[in-house]
């Protein structure tokens, strides 16, 4: 039997097959065709719906948005995740607990959180008012507001995906030899020495992993928008996702819709490509 | 051996692409030989989810209908947002899963426009069409032929709660339809009834609630009882129309009783019938259903009169109308079976069920006129029906009413939210009128 697996030399390949073909019609396949619908109208080649969108207000608000939630986001959550991954990564008794609690929001689902999360933001009668009114502070309107409405989203996608980033970076910081940081002490380096110089360095694959994920997470979100805001209020969280479903789902203007998420797919190639040059380890420095 | 195994893998892959890529062969699950004469199961797209919505209202309809055994009927309900979502995904991409769809009337000239709804002429007679009071019917008729036959239509009456306004000693002036309450004057007794029942907002209660808060269906009666109009006559016009200044000085007028907390924040329209049952809301201008739900909630202390006039604007009242009309999906394998129940739960018994147990206004001049000649009909329905003849005003008639109803709807929540009027109304104005090339 052994000689079968090891000798036949097109067996790999047929093992990769049912794989290969399900990346093919679930993933290529939908992004090509996809590709294309921006380029088709009643099935005519045709410039027009990108001329259309890149004239639409609505257009440029929404990718302002994605861009906006996205700078603030994404690095809040990185950092959240390494400080969070630093704590519990310390030899403490009962250190486990914690790390669960702060796993525990990622075993929801968005939808749930979201729910839950409307309730505490409810401007009428939710808890985070009633807790401001101890302290004397006027009661918020938070997701009614368009100054607030974006940044409670980011706290609710932050809660909920900060404890799973935070579970990468901590496998990170296992593999660090402990050894690394006795020398470092001995030689008299202080926590942010050994956090910039040693731990950071270390763990650069990891965090570029984690970095390229929490985007393409980040800017896909949609959720919170679709069930707490829609898209509002005076479309402040409107982000380029929403607007893409709402064009295909509600509008029924597919190729619309098809432009926006080509923007957004070059968008996270272009993102990702910065936290590549930047995190990517130089090839000649490996082994 | 090795050729063994190999053909063994290749045929587990065969199989693994047969039933993972294999396409449908198009009949829906249930419907197989509708033209042999076999049983046929057709599938009705809807909206309504529980026991207390359509869902479970139209339960023993569809159970009456299904004992034929020959033709039954299957309901799936949606919430009323992703019945529009689920429209656009499965019925505009040809999908064979459903043979019914509910469809809200103005969506009708959107939907027949994309060749969605197959036409129903060759089922209805002219004198069966002409069964139909003119509005509902028109309002299923795309370039001249039928598409969705109604299923009943709506108006708009102001509900109040009597025990709120009794504990607040308000007494609500005696009024009819030829002496309309004002707009003013409810807005006078929301507001000294909020400051007597909560003064300190502790309780919940709030003065005034539209039971479709920002939806289009009932919030544009306001400007339109100012003389706004919805949309211009081409259909597609919308600028200088939704941002004109009736428009303004009724979404201001709104805007301050939002400001004034005499009307809520940050509810939605499926929750303030909720709202209303549990006697947190004084005055509620709501749909002729509002009746039974009421009943089923056990809440007793309601009344009721007609939509209210604004002040010099009396002979301008326009109450929201319109409402769901029965499609056939053209790409259905059972068109005709389709039809037939859409002309049972249009004309038929399953009508007459229907308008018994959810309390709307009919359609069928028929049933019109039993209603305001029984002089034991509901004093609601005998006003609905009145008002359906001469205030209901009916919406955009639009192939883009579905971007004309959401960026709409949304300024309508941004208003409520606090957006400067003018410039929410601007803005609409501006998507919808970009919205709308495409479809000239």
């Amino acid at each position: 039997m052994g000689n079968v697996f090891t000798k036949n030399k097109f067996l790999p390949y047929i093992l990769i097959v049912p794989a290969f073909v399900l990346i093919c019609v679930f993933k290529l396949y939908p992004i090509v065709t996809t590709l294309l619908e921006g380029f088709f109208v009643k099935g005519e080649f045709t410039l027009d719906t990108y001329n259309t969108v890149f004239q639409d207000p609505v257009f440029w608000n929404s990718l302002w948005i994605t861009i906006k939630i996205n700078i603030v986001m994404i690095p809040l959550q990185i950092v959240i995740s390494f400080i969070l991954a630093m704590m519990v990564n310390l030899t403490v008794r009962g250190i486990a607990i914690f790390r669960t609690i702060f796993y525990l929001p990622f075993t929801i689902s968005l939808t749930v959180a979201t729910i839950l999360w409307n309730m505490m933001f409810n401007a009428n009668n939710g808890i985070l008012n009633s807790f401001l009114s101890v302290f004397g502070i006027p009661a918020q309107k938070f997701l009614l507001s368009s100054s607030q409405a974006l940044w409670c989203i980011v706290i609710i996608a932050s809660w909920k995906g900060c404890g799973y980033w935070m579970m990468f970076i901590l496998a990170g910081l296992k593999n660090i030899d402990t050894s690394i940081y006795e020398s470092a002490k001995m030689d008299g380096a202080g926590f942010f020495t050994t956090v910039f110089k040693i731990t950071i360095p270390l763990i650069k694959r990891v965090l570029l992993f984690v970095c390229v994920a929490n985007t393409t997470a980040n800017v896909l979100l949609f959720v919170p928008m679709q069930l707490l805001t829609n898209g509002g209020p005076e479309g402040s969280t409107n982000v380029l996702m929403y607007e893409a479903y709402q064009s295909a789902f509600s509008y029924g203007n597919r190729s619309r819709s098809a432009v926006m998420v080509t923007v957004l797919l070059i968008l996270i190639i272009l993102i990702c490509l910065v936290q590549f040059k930047f995190l990517n380890e130089k090839e000649e420095g490996r082994a | 051996m090795k050729k063994f195994l190999a053909l063994t893998l290749v045929a587990a892959l065969a199989a693994t692409a047969a039933t993972g890529c294999g396409k449908s062969d198009g009949n829906n699950a249930s419907g197989a030989g509708g033209d042999s004469g076999e049983k046929v199961e057709l599938v009705w797209l809807s909206q309504g989810v529980g026991e207390d919505a359509w869902e479970g209202i139209t339960a023993p309809i569809l159970d009456k209908y299904n004992e034929n055994g020959k033709v039954t009927v299957k309901g799936e309900f949606y919430s009323f947002n992703d019945l529009f979502d689920v429209i656009e995904v499965k019925i505009a991409s040809g999908s064979k899963d459903y043979d019914v769809i509910s469809v809200d009337s103005p969506m009708v000239a959107s939907y027949a426009n994309r060749g969605m709804l197959a036409p129903l002429d060759e089922y209805f007679s002219d004198e069966e069409k002409a069964e139909f009071a003119e509005a509902g019917l028109e309002a299923g008729i795309w370039d001249g032929k039928l598409y969705a036959p109604p299923e009943n239509t709506s108006t708009q009456v102001l509900w109040y709660n009597t025990a709120l306004l009794e504990e607040a000693g308000i007494t609500v002036p005696e009024n009819d339809t030829t002496n309309r309450l004002t707009w003013e004057q409810v807005a006078e007794m929301a507001t000294q009834a909020k400051q007597k029942l909560d003064p300190d907002g502790t309780q919940g209660i709030y003065g005034i609630e539209w039971q479709q808060v920002s939806r289009v269906y009932q919030m544009n009666a306001l400007p339109n009882s100012m003389g706004g109009l919805n949309i211009g006559e081409d259909g597609f016009t919308v600028e200088g129309v939704i941002n004109d200044d009736a428009w303004v000085k009724a979404c201001t007028w709104y805007q301050d009783l939002v400001n004034a907390k005499v009307v809520p924040q940050g509810i939605t329209a499926d929750e303030t019938g909720d709202y209303f049952y549990s006697g947190k809301i004084v005055f509620y201008q709501g749909g002729t259903w509002t009746a039974n739900n009421c009943d089923a909630k056990g809440m007793t202390t309601y009344a009721f009169c007609p939509s209210p006039a604004f002040e010099g604007y009396e002979d301008k009242v326009a109450t929201a109308t319109g409402s769901w009309q029965f499609g056939v999906n053209a790409a259905s394998t059972h068109i005709d079976e389709s039809a037939e129940f859409v002309k049972w739960f249009t004309l038929g018994e399953g009508n007459d069920m229907w308008l018994e147990a959810n309390g709307d206004v009919p359609s069928r001049i028929e049933k019109l006129d039993e209603i305001i000649n029984d002089p034991d009909a509901p004093g609601y329905l005998k006003i609905g029906a009145e008002e359906a003849k001469t205030t209901a005003f009916p919406r955009a008639l639009t192939p883009g009413f579905n971007e004309y109803q959401t960026i709409l709807g949304n300024a309508w929540e941004d208003i409520r939210n606090g957006s400067d009027v003018k410039t929410s109304l601007d803005s609409a104005a501006k998507q919808i009128t970009d919205s709308m090339a495409q479809y000239k």
